[in-house]
């Protein structure tokens, strides 16, 4: 390649990348500065005596610390929901040869077309009815009985697995129980991963669930209760900064543990279809 | 042979059996969640109804009460002007924008990863934790845009605190006077919105990537090979190649942007103002069935938009076949 257009497809990379993360770099810079400094100089990235007391009088200026706890027993708790129910309903779909599951499959498919504002009204209603509401369960609940996208996930999945490993396990006399603990799940432990991962990502950074469903301010999670100090701290900016870092940070770490997995699952869904 | 087909029988059953079972947790899902709520919404939709008293039935009451609100741009009317802005520009700017960085972002170069890496982080960040960050970076006086903005000579904007857009009638009156030496008030909360949407475009540019490292490399060496520059095996190769894919983010981006709803909260502090400006069809849903209690009207206004998004798609894929090219081997 010529020089010239070397040199600008490096410059169009660098400005790129650099617009991208200067938001990222001043949400950490921010985070360590005073509410003076950010108000003299707000767009210095290297803060000129960084305050690292911005983090602890954080935690203790908002309830972080059970904002978290709450945060990882929902995230727990849809976890299990998620992955325990959407291994059955996929192997069910998959490996069971049975004449119902064409249609079901359709019905899974045709449910992720349905805008959650249709359903809002009723389920709140239901989960209301059922005595759940400011429940935990309210969220957790709904993860037992499946979701739609992570099934079709785990249904394309287990379509690759040959079917002999399966034919020599009904010839042992395993039932589809069996087959189901012993044979599908070890070999489909990346894929229920990457379920259980999306899951765990997408429970922490629910807002709607916890808005819609939760009331007690002693059972926030972070995403909710995060947002709830926004008006009140609108002039202490370095503080909700330090709050956002610690909320992001886990998510952010997460992601360098497993990009791989994060790009893939998104690539896959565009592929697919 | 009586012996093995009593047994095929058998098996049969316990197939049938075993899948129901297997299945039943998505088909108490199905029926509570999707089938009921389904039913039950578009009922409610008919009725007055305030979660306290049961649901009185006043026949199409709530549709007439969207229609006229449609015609005064109030209300829903609001709401669905509101909506259209921001789904219209942020789903074609997050297609053009995502197919330019995807191809930029394939370019083999040293660094390929890191470069991707710093482009797609923005979009794992949690909303609420964005939300916070842009208002601040928003800030009409310590915020980083407007700073950045005076680079090049824009005057301060008032972002989340101005229901003006800026690719409206009044903007571009705002904007030629401030050609001729006025003042300059154009970018409102929308704008924001959007600005804060596309930085998360990273979601988008990993499935153009994705598609472009599957696009056939005979087909660029043949272009080459025909005399076609840069810009030529963009437009006559890349695109045509990545339509299945912009087709399917085109859909996703549709409906993925009429259901904005925690970065609309958080920047609106919850109340879709200024002026009403952030008040998207899904704030103004939320709004007014747990601030209102209508839940008639809400579960009408929830009806109207799914007809309106499946329309959007049919629409849509019937202009598909004219645009999108489908590789026939495979």
């Amino acid at each position: 390649m010529r020089k010239a257009s070397r040199l600008s497809l490096y410059s169009a990379l660098w400005l790129a990348s650099a617009i991208f993360s200067l938001p990222l770099l001043l949400m950490l810079s921010g985070s360590l500065k005073t509410t003076e400094q950010l108000a003299r100089n707000p767009y210095r990235l290297w803060p000129e005596n960084i305050r690292w007391e911005n983090y602890p009088v954080a935690l203790e200026s908002m309830p972080l610390l059970r904002y978290l706890g709450n945060t990882l027993i929902l995230c727990t708790g849809c976890v299990i929901g998620t992955t325990l129910s959407c291994a059955l309903i996929a192997y069910g779909l998959s490996r069971v040869r049975w004449g119902g599951r064409k249609y079901l499959f359709a019905l899974v498919v045709g449910s992720m077309l349905l805008p959650w504002h249709v359903t809002m009204i009723p389920r709140f209603v239901l989960i209301s009815e059922l005595g759940l509401y400011n429940s935990f369960w309210a969220i957790i609940g709904p993860t037992f009985l499946g979701d739609a996208f992570f099934i079709f996930l785990l249904r394309q999945f287990f379509l690759t697995l040959p079917e002999e490993l399966f034919e020599a396990g009904r010839l042992d006399g395993l039932s589809h129980l069996g087959l189901f603990w012993k044979i599908l799940i070890p070999l489909s432990k990346p894929a229920i991963a990457t379920v259980a991962l999306f899951q765990f990502v997408q429970t922490w950074n629910d807002f709607s669930g916890p808005l819609l469903y939760l009331n007690d301010p002693q059972k926030f999670p972070l995403a909710y209760g995060l947002e709830r100090f926004v008006s009140s701290y609108g002039d202490q900016t370095h503080l909700l900064l330090a709050a956002s870092v610690l909320f992001t940070l886990p998510i952010v770490v997460l992601f360098f543990l497993a990009q791989r997995t994060f790009i893939d699952g998104i690539s896959t869904t565009g592929i697919k279809n | 042979m009586s012996q093995s087909t009593t047994n095929l029988k058998q098996s049969e059953k316990v197939d049938r059996f075993a899948g129901l079972m297997f299945c039943s947790p998505w088909i108490v899902g199905f029926v509570f969640l999707f089938a009921w709520p389904f039913a039950a919404s578009f009922y409610w939709s008919l009725c007055r109804f305030d979660l306290i008293n049961p649901p009185e039935f006043i026949g199409l009451e709530n549709y007439r009460r969207l229609t006229s609100e449609l015609q005064s741009q109030k209300g829903f009317g609001l709401a669905l002007t509101n909506t259209l802005y921001y789904s219209l520009i942020s789903v074609s700017l997050s297609v053009v924008t995502g197919v330019l960085l995807a191809t930029l972002l394939s370019a083999k170069v040293k660094g390929q990863a890191i470069y991707r890496t710093l482009v797609f982080l923005p979009s794992v960040i949690p909303i609420v934790a964005a939300s916070v960050l842009w208002i601040w970076l928003l800030d009409p006086e310590s915020g980083m845009i407007n700073y950045l903005l005076s680079w090049i000579g824009i005057p301060s904007q008032n972002w989340l605190n101005q229901s003006r857009s800026a690719l409206s009638p009044a903007g571009f009156t705002e904007f030629s006077q401030w050609l001729q030496g006025g003042a300059l008030n154009l970018f409102g909360s929308k704008d924001a919105l959007i600005l804060m949407t596309m930085w998360g475009v990273g979601n988008f540019v990993v499935i153009y990537l994705a598609a472009i490292s599957d696009i056939p490399g005979q087909l660029y060496e043949a272009a080459e090979i025909d005399g076609a520059n840069v810009i030529r095996k963009f437009y006559h190769v890349t695109l045509p190649m990545l339509s299945p894919v912009i087709f399917f983010n085109l859909i996703m981006g549709l409906i993925r942007s009429v259901q904005t709803f925690a970065s609309v909260y958080v920047l609106s502090e919850g109340t879709g103002e200024p002026g009403g400006s952030l008040m998207l069809i899904s704030m103004q849903l939320f709004l007014s069935a747990f601030a209102d209690f209508e839940m008639g009207y809400t579960s009408a206004m929830a009806w109207v938009l799914f007809v309106l998004l499946l329309a959007a798609t049919t629409l849509l894929f019937r202009t598909s076949k004219h645009w999108v090219h489908y590789r026939t081997s495979s």
